[in-house]
């Protein structure tokens, strides 16, 4: 039982990561119609943002936490602006490779930048041990199921009650009626983008300190984010971040108790299977935040 | 911005990144006699990129020293970089980048046993010689020198070498192991190795399990190890998991003995842990190389890099002194010239006694036999247990 208990809070942690990320992946989609292959790398760079603000420059968790949110968030405007827009009307080829040569760039001007030396984050924390009947486990996992689940919440409210919130659902639903009715488009766009980045610095903030950063950190994370919101049903954000923590439970009992080898294969095989018997996904609406 | 602009930007910036990731970087440009292309192997991209780097630094290091005295009998080095990614497909990538592009007369690498198993054939195709520094896949040894492939040699010991003297150790504290390796050509010969070498110690193997670089969370599978219980655990594996790996393992509050093969009884794995130094205490580790060799290259290494002495650098190096600088010289000094046949032929008759890793001969599958070392994490620093002979 303890066992089965252990591996759940494994599935939980590793599924909280997904989920932010995937959530920040379906959100864009969700407004632009298109997959942000460097997605993974907006968390590897929310990673070194909050390495460097808690571990360069001192400051306090929270506040370098939420520096690097804000950072990234400003990244993903820019990113919007540079790259987003120039491909937007473009085929979806060019996005694909666009993104994904922006993807390389990044973790290659990381190795630049910050070296090819893991970079760790300890806080006390992650080395403080929470022993309930015999589960053990770091209190920084906690943190990071409590940031996760307030993150959702706080996206939850932000899409149902407020303006741009609304816009970012409209759009999700009809690019060009919101265009026609007046709903400045490109602004929205940019807004996803900034809070997409924002949330996978969010996710490096919390999870760092359990996981090393370093520059290829987001390739995986883009392949299971984007498996995430497969199965989910692309863009639609709740059923991404429900289908994250599937992923990260299938992962982790996977691991567990077949193969830990395997793990990730056994883990996508999931996915083809709920696929194969629902293709639209596993809620049922094909777009929609 | 015009797109002018923008296209100038991008060419600049790609340009930068060719040159940060494995392009060339010349030694001294040479006077009078052509100078000797020098090509290091290593995973300068990727997860492993961490190798790379180390590779490269030493390299400049070495050549430096080299061209600082004049070269090698009056010819100086320079230096040209393959990028493997670490992978056995950019490992052929990597060296026809080096022959054909660099025309390099010589390879140092390709420090990961993919890479060099995936070059093996590439090598021998286009005729280069190639020296291993550090990839210990056993299925090496079975492909080159007489056995098919007369352009490479290695200096490391494989893991059928190692695993048999380590087997012998380990024995004597701990009689059932769980091994936890990288799920690639350096785990898995290294697995099958201590597999064979444990069964005729009487050790008992109770499970082996592989990851793949790069994993975020490895407590699913130390969850499997709690369960299995075993004395002690030995990890396939290299520093930039294994800081990682070793939080997680104090997490679950485990408590067997650590033994390990890659790079996690090094100054690079102390460094990675050295918020908390004590976090792997009692770990020993098999190895042929630390920094107590020759305390004057770790110095100058720290000196000049500013981070403590990375092993796979340090290989590198070792591999340049003591076969390929040694070869060049008697190529030169017997031909009068130091072109790859005339380098491979040499390579052959190195015999250099007193380096710091022991002796440098190649037999005649072109394996050398150079000292294994056990070296321990005590109290935070690393303690040369044993210095063991290896006999061809």
């Amino acid at each position: 039982m303890i066992d089965l208990l252990e591996q759940l809070v494994h599935g939980l942690t590793l599924g909280s990561l997904y989920a932010m990320v995937a959530a920040g992946l379906a959100l864009m989609f969700g407004v632009v119609r298109l997959i942000n292959f460097a997605h993974g790398e907006f968390y590897m760079l929310g990673g070194y943002a909050f390495w460097y603000a808690y571990a360069v420059l001192g400051w306090p968790y929270p506040v370098a936490g939420l520096a690097a949110v804000a950072a990234m968030g400003l990244f993903g405007l820019a990113y919007e602006r540079a790259v987003i827009r120039t491909i937007l009307s473009r085929t979806w080829h060019v996005q694909l490779i666009a993104t994904l040569a922006t993807s390389i760039t990044l973790t290659n001007l990381a190795i630049l930048l910050f070296g090819t030396q893991p970079k760790e984050v300890p806080t006390r924390l992650s080395a403080a041990i929470l022993d309930v009947g015999g589960v053990r486990l770091a209190w920084q996992r906690i943190v990071v199921l409590v940031v996760a689940v307030a993150l959702f919440a706080g996206l939850e409210w932000f899409v149902g009650h407020t303006k741009l919130g609304k816009a970012m659902r409209a759009m999700s639903q009809n690019r060009e009626a919101c265009a026609v009715v007046g709903i400045d488009v490109q602004h929205v766009a940019l807004a996803a983008f900034g809070l997409s980045a924002g949330l996978a610095a969010a996710a490096a903030a919390v999870v760092s300190p359990l996981f090393n950063i370093f520059p290829d950190v987001g390739a995986l994370l883009t392949l299971k984010a984007f498996a995430a919101v497969i199965v989910g049903g692309f863009g639609f954000v709740k059923g991404a971040i429900a289908a994250a923590f599937l992923i990260g439970l299938a992962e982790s009992l996977a691991a567990g108790y077949v193969s830990y080898a395997y793990k990730d294969a056994i883990a996508f095989v999931v996915m083809v299977a709920v696929l194969l018997v629902r293709p639209q996904g596993l809620f049922g609406r094909r777009i929609g935040i | 911005m015009t797109r002018i602009g923008r296209g100038v930007i991008g060419i600049a910036l790609a340009a930068a990144l060719a040159v940060g990731l494995g392009g060339e970087v010349p030694g001294a440009g040479a006077q009078g006699a052509p100078p000797i292309r020098v090509g290091f192997a290593s995973a300068m991209t990727g997860p492993s990129a961490i190798t790379g780097e180390g590779v490269k630094w030493a390299a400049q290091m070495v050549a430096d020293e080299y061209n600082a005295r004049g070269g090698i009998a009056g010819r100086k080095i320079e230096l040209y970089f393959g990028d493997n990614a670490g992978t056995p497909g950019e490992a052929v990538s990597a060296v026809r980048k080096l022959v054909d592009v660099d025309k390099v007369d010589v390879i140092v690498g390709q420090t990961h046993s993919g890479a060099c198993l995936g070059a093996l054939p590439v090598v021998k195709e286009l005729q280069v010689p190639m020296v291993i520094e550090a990839c210990s896949n056993p299925k090496i040894r079975d492909l080159i020198g007489k056995n098919g492939n007369e352009w490479v040699f290695r200096v490391n010991p494989d893991d059928v070498m190692l695993a048999n003297q380590f087997a012998k150790y380990m024995v004597q504290h701990v009689k059932t192991v769980s091994i936890f390796a990288q799920n690639d050509d350096f785990g898995r010969g290294a697995a099958a190795a201590y597999d064979a070498a444990f069964k005729k110690v009487g050790i008992k193997l109770v499970s082996t399990e592989f990851f793949d670089r790069g994993q975020a969370d490895y407590r699913p599978v130390l969850t499997r190890v709690k369960r299995a219980a075993p004395e002690g655990v030995l990890l396939v594996m290299l520093a930039s998991e294994g800081s990682v790996f070793m939080r997680q393992y104090r997490e679950l509050g485990l408590t067997q003995k650590l033994y390990a093969r890659g790079s996690m009884g090094t100054a690079e794995f102390l460094y990675q842990v050295r918020d908390s130094p004590h976090i792997a205490d009692g770990l020993v580790e098999a190895t042929y190389w630390t920094p107590a060799l020759d305390p004057a290259w770790e110095k100058q290494w720290m000196e000049r890099w500013k981070v403590p002495v990375r092993i796979h650098g340090s290989l590198a190096a070792i591999a340049f002194r003591y076969a390929v600088a040694p070869a060049i010289e008697a190529a030169i000094k017997k031909t009068g010239k130091a072109d790859r046949k005339a380098i491979r032929d040499a390579l052959e008759e190195v015999d250099v006694a007193n380096t710091p890793v022991g002796r440098v001969k190649f037999d005649d599958t072109h394996q050398a036999f150079i000292n294994m070392l056990l070296v321990q994490i005590d109290n935070g620093q690393l303690k040369v247990l044993e210095k063991i002979p290896i006999q061809p």
